[in-house]
């Protein structure tokens, strides 16, 4: 077995969990703690960047939406690897997005040069290759993201989103 | 936490720069809008945003971007973007904000498209 192979071993085996205060602006070390680890279990560049922006944007709707910003709560990120695929599960204290915006919706917004709500969604749904939203808890709710380390580099914009809320 | 935007402003021939360091988020707000309020004031017809490759893009920076780009076009003003690294390309162009604003590679590709005639 050799270096890297031995690395991929170890990562399979531990997952890694960073709390954040509700606070915009930490979203940056979950971004910058999941492009880490990705790049340790040997994803290419291009996926690194896609996955920073999903994980960034989970962390923006937990802080302001789940968690409304509010001082005493936390967003935990959860990441592991296992079996090739990297997954980020992003959990605040809230009671889900009620309503995700379709892309249509959005895109159509834009083409218009309105403000586009739910603009981090998409970006999410657009940039992993699994998302599911909306995954209830007794204590709040988590979004999680998967990247797979075996998919090809993203071409055409559209991923795949399922679980929770079927989009 | 947050890297706060500094717009500085640039005349070049008849096109702005305007020069983004530092995030481009929600609270990037006021810098964009003191800075296109400025641009106005100057009757300036052709923007052009400068962006440092290893800058940090959310969707609340993208927002205020359209929101940017929506003056624009309500102003007749020609919009450029350039600076940007291969995945914000990616993403703008993903969003659709490649149709009101034209992505170039270099701030001389952008003045060689941008300056003179309309």
């Amino acid at each position: 077995m050799n270096a890297k192979e031995q690395m991929v071993k170890k990562l399979n085996s531990h997952a890694v969990e960073v709390s954040l205060p509700s606070k915009l602006g930490y979203e940056r070390i979950a971004m910058d703690c999941s492009a880490c680890f990705a790049k340790m279990a040997g994803f290419a560049q291009d996926r690194i960047e896609d996955l920073k922006t999903a994980v960034a944007e989970a962390c923006l709707n937990a802080i302001e939406h789940g968690n409304k910003g509010h001082p005493d709560t936390r967003v935990l990120v959860t990441m592991d690897f296992k079996d090739d695929r990297f997954s980020v599960c992003v959990k605040d204290n809230g009671k889900g997005i009620s309503r995700i915006p379709r892309d249509k919706t959005v895109m159509r917004r834009i083409e218009n040069l309105e403000p586009p709500k739910g603009l981090g969604t998409y970006l999410i749904k657009k940039l992993v290759d699994e998302v599911e939203f909306n995954n209830l808890t007794a204590d709040g709710h988590i979004v999680k993201m998967v990247i797979k380390l075996t998919d090809k580099p993203l071409l055409s914009g559209k991923r795949q989103a399922s679980g929770g809320t079927t989009i | 936490m947050e890297q706060p935007s500094e717009i500085a402003l640039e005349t070049i021939g008849d096109v702005t720069l305007f020069d983004i360091r530092g995030d481009v988020t929600a609270l990037s707000e006021p810098f964009l809008n003191d800075a296109y309020t400025k641009a106005i004031d100057q009757g300036v017809v052709k923007i052009l945003f400068k962006f440092k490759k290893d800058i940090y893009i959310n969707s609340g920076g993208i927002a205020l971007l359209i929101q940017i780009l929506a003056e624009t076009k309500k102003n007749n003003q020609q919009a450029g973007i350039t600076g940007l690294s291969d995945h914000f390309k990616k993403i703008f162009n993903m969003v659709g904000i490649t149709k009101f604003a034209k992505i170039y590679d270099s701030v001389e590709a952008a003045l060689g498209q941008m300056s003179g005639g309309d």
